[in-house]
């Protein structure tokens, strides 16, 4: 018998029959059983905080600075399987004690560490709230993309973001209010599949014929329809869905370009000085709305393997195999400005540095704007009326000012679009 | 004893000893010659006395008279010494020997341990009216990597004890071995026992097998694991015990055309029962020339007939009918070489 037994890694269990030991692999940290994390500096007591910049845990006192513990796993991040084990085995908790923030105004709830000072809620920017010990029934996140925009970044392209359009008011993005950005970190689920879909439909082939009618041959356009079926496979990779209902779906997708590839394995270090958001769609709604994404995918594969475009009484059957999810928290700024009395809120991809957001726009430039595009057209169409006793050079000039006039319309339907569109985010 | 032509070598016992006073006869093998006396080789004696578990005989004569009723019947042609009662009369009771082996095992193991859990996936249907969607429970393995440590002793496990055991197996059916009884007196009346030409040192590399797998099976239910899959371990045996096992058969014969004997099996208990079923050449040939016998008699009638006909033209019609019986019986004559050709082939052997 060798004497290094068991190997580094393995740790004994309960054996059914005497006489056979068994050893399992040691299980990972669970958070459960972790011990409560104080966030202070061991050289001068400070507090520390995550840091974007670094990418680790740093004092703003004296400089020092600590990596994360777990390597960066990225989308070898471990999946899990739908099984009511996988749930229950799944740890609990955030691993260090939390305080919640629970929204009167919006109803969101935040976790946020123990000795965070906050009483503004990140969604709505109401006062509004109160705490209490953070909910340890949730699921807990095995992932995390840590933050890789600081908020200084984030206040840069805040300023950047608010000027770059002239329908905006201006000076709005010096105004002061900005700056306030409250880093956030999402949960998403983000679900993978190997999908099967077997379809069936009459596609249409378009051909032309020649018949007899009235005694002359005449030819004519019919569609002949036959039945087609196929199959088409699909994998479904990391589909992120969000797992928070609070924050605007419109403005999510908008910054959604995550990079899962620098996902890490879940650390309450990661959390340090952040504001983290528990899941409030469950897994089963999520998964949900993943399957709604996927189908739409299948069923376009599927069309696109028609022999033609003309399609009808299409019939699918899809089938899912090896479905797996995670749950992961994705690094989000949230700010909210004051601009003539009203709040705004707008979102920095915490990774990507991607904004979205809600602006003031300024609707007398944005008239003004409409009427200058309007005026060559109205004016020379004036101009063509009124020159229109002069036969010839009265048409020209009426015509060139409707063609103008319909150019500037159009023109104009886009502008106010777009600034509606903004306004109204 | 031993069977100078299939070499087989059997020892008579009578009252769960050796019977030094049997009578000599045909080997209950193959039936091809008598067998001769022959002292036991040095390499089995130590391991033959006594047996340590026999599964008991288990046929009734009915159920000895019906099995072997059913394997004399059905054949077309049958050789005259085919009769279930001639079967019936040369019944020989054997037992073939298996090993059991019993070892003291130490060692350390690894291997995949699979437990079953179930989960939901989900099948959908568009059509027309949207899309529907229904849930599919599937029973899926989780494999997770187990190891540890044995110490254990494991006792009769089973091993064939003759080279020929496959054969015989798959000719007999399953023995259940849970049937096996401690070897008693009473179970060696008047039987031959088939000595084992495996010896142990060449049984052992199948017993190592055998306990690996028995082993195996206890390291899964100790992991408490619905499945175990890559059992590796690095064993160590000791206090190595052979002793054997009986499996019961009747043996009989009959003799073919030629006069060979074919051996007919039987389970001794289940009675599944296996033999050449041979049908009689010599037989058909005899049937196939009346057939032709009678053929040639009706042809003669109808060319009787035919030259009578030009007196009495009404004798054309039978002339007709003799001809067509005599065309008829000669056609018959080929199928008794027919049918008992296609019993005999080599497929249906």
């Amino acid at each position: 018998m060798s004497e290094n037994f068991p190997p580094p890694g393995f740790i004994p269990t309960e054996s059914a029959i005497p006489g056979i030991e068994v050893f399992i692999p040691t299980p990972p940290d669970s958070g459960p059983h972790q011990e409560i994390v104080d966030f202070k500096c061991p050289q001068c007591g400070a507090t520390t905080a995550f840091s974007a910049a670094d990418g680790g845990l740093t004092c703003t006192h004296c400089s020092y600075y600590e990596a994360p513990k777990k390597p960066i796993v990225g989308r070898a991040a471990e999946q899990f399987e739908f099984t009511v084990e996988t749930m229950a085995r799944a740890a609990q908790g955030w691993g260090t004690a939390r305080k919640e923030l629970s929204c009167q105004n919006c109803g969101a709830t935040t976790s946020l560490p123990e000795d965070s000072l906050t009483v503004v809620c990140p969604f709505c920017g109401s006062n509004k709230v109160i705490q209490r010990q953070a909910a340890q029934d949730l699921l807990r996140p095995r992932f995390v993309l840590p933050f890789k925009i600081t908020e200084a970044d984030c206040a840069r392209i805040a300023r950047q973001w608010l000027g770059e359009s002239w329908m905006l008011p201006s000076g709005l993005s010096d105004i002061a209010t900005l700056g306030g950005f409250t880093g956030l970190y999402l949960p998403y689920w983000t679900f993978d599949a190997d999908l099967q879909a077997d379809w069936k439909a009459e596609v249409g082939h378009t051909k032309t014929e020649r018949y007899y009618n009235n005694g002359e041959w005449k030819t004519r356009t019919v569609v002949e329809w036959r039945w087609e079926s196929g199959r088409a496979n699909l994998h479904i990779d990391d589909l992120l869905t969000p797992g928070s209902a609070r924050l605007s779906q419109n403005l999510l997708h908008q910054i959604g370009n995550f990079d899962l590839s620098t996902l890490a394995p879940y650390e309450p270090a990661y959390l340090a000085g952040f504001q983290a958001k528990a899941y409030d769609i469950p897994l089963e709604a999520a998964w949900e709305v993943g399957r709604q994404a996927m189908r739409e995918q299948a069923r376009l594969a599927c069309l696109s393997q028609t022999s033609t475009p003309q399609v009808r009484n299409f019939n699918m059957n899809l089938d899912y195999a090896n479905e797996s999810w995670r749950y992961v928290l994705l690094p989000v700024y949230v700010a909210h400005y004051t601009y003539a009395g009203k709040t705004y809120q707008a979102l920095v991809n915490g990774q990507s540095g991607a904004i979205a957001g809600q602006r003031p726009v300024d609707w007398n430039k944005v008239w003004l704007a409409i009427a200058a595009i309007l005026s060559p057209g109205v004016l020379l169409g004036l101009l063509g009326l009124m020159t229109a006793p002069l036969a010839g050079i009265g048409m020209v000039i009426g015509g060139v000012g409707f063609t103008l006039l319909i150019i500037g319309v159009v023109i104009a339907i886009a502008v106010y679009l777009k600034a509606d569109r903004m306004d109204d985010l | 004893m031993i069977c100078e032509v299939c070499q087989a070598r059997f020892l008579p016992l009578n009252g769960g000893a050796a019977d030094a006073t049997a009578p000599l006869q045909r080997c209950p093998q193959c039936y091809q010659a008598e067998l001769v006396s022959q002292a036991l080789s040095d390499e089995i004696q130590p391991f033959i006395h006594p047996a340590e578990l026999a599964i008991p005989f288990a046929l009734s004569t009915a159920d000895i008279d019906q099995a072997v009723q059913r394997f004399a019947n059905g054949i077309p042609f049958p050789p005259s010494d085919l009769t279930g009662e001639r079967l019936r009369s040369r019944l020989n009771r054997i037992y073939l020997p298996m090993w059991l082996v019993d070892a003291q095992v130490k060692a350390e193991w690894q291997a995949e341990a699979g437990f079953n859990y179930r989960v939901i996936s989900r099948q959908e249907r568009y059509s027309a009216q949207g899309w529907s969607s229904q849930p599919v429970e599937e029973q899926r393995i989780r494999w997770e990597p187990r190891l540890g440590r044995l110490q254990r002793a494991y006792q009769n496990i089973v091993v064939p004890a003759l080279e020929d055991h496959r054969r015989l197996q798959a000719a007999l059916g399953e023995f259940d071995l849970r049937q096996a009884q401690p070897y008693q007196i009473r179970l060696a009346q008047n039987v031959l026992l088939r000595l084992p030409d495996r010896p142990p040192q060449a049984a052992w590399s199948e017993a190592k097998p055998a306990l690996q797998s028995a082993a195996a099976e206890e390291c899964r239910r100790a992991a408490r694991a619905d499945h175990l899959r890559r059992f590796a371990w690095r064993p160590k045996f000791n206090s190595l015990n052979w002793t054997l096992l009986l499996l019961p058969v009747y043996t009989t014969y009959y003799l073919d055309d030629e006069g060979h004997p074919q051996a007919v099996w039987i389970n001794g208990k289940s009675g599944q029962l296996s033999g050449r079923r041979r049908a009689s050449p010599s037989r058909a040939r005899r049937a196939a020339l009346i057939w032709l016998i009678a053929a040639a008699i009706c042809f003669l009638i109808s060319l009787a007939l035919a030259a009578a006909s030009t007196f009495a033209p009404l004798l054309l019609a039978l002339a007709v009918l003799a001809l067509t019986f005599a065309l008829l019986a000669g056609i018959g004559a080929a199928t008794p070489l027919l049918r008992v050709w296609w019993f005999n082939r080599p497929a249906s052997a």
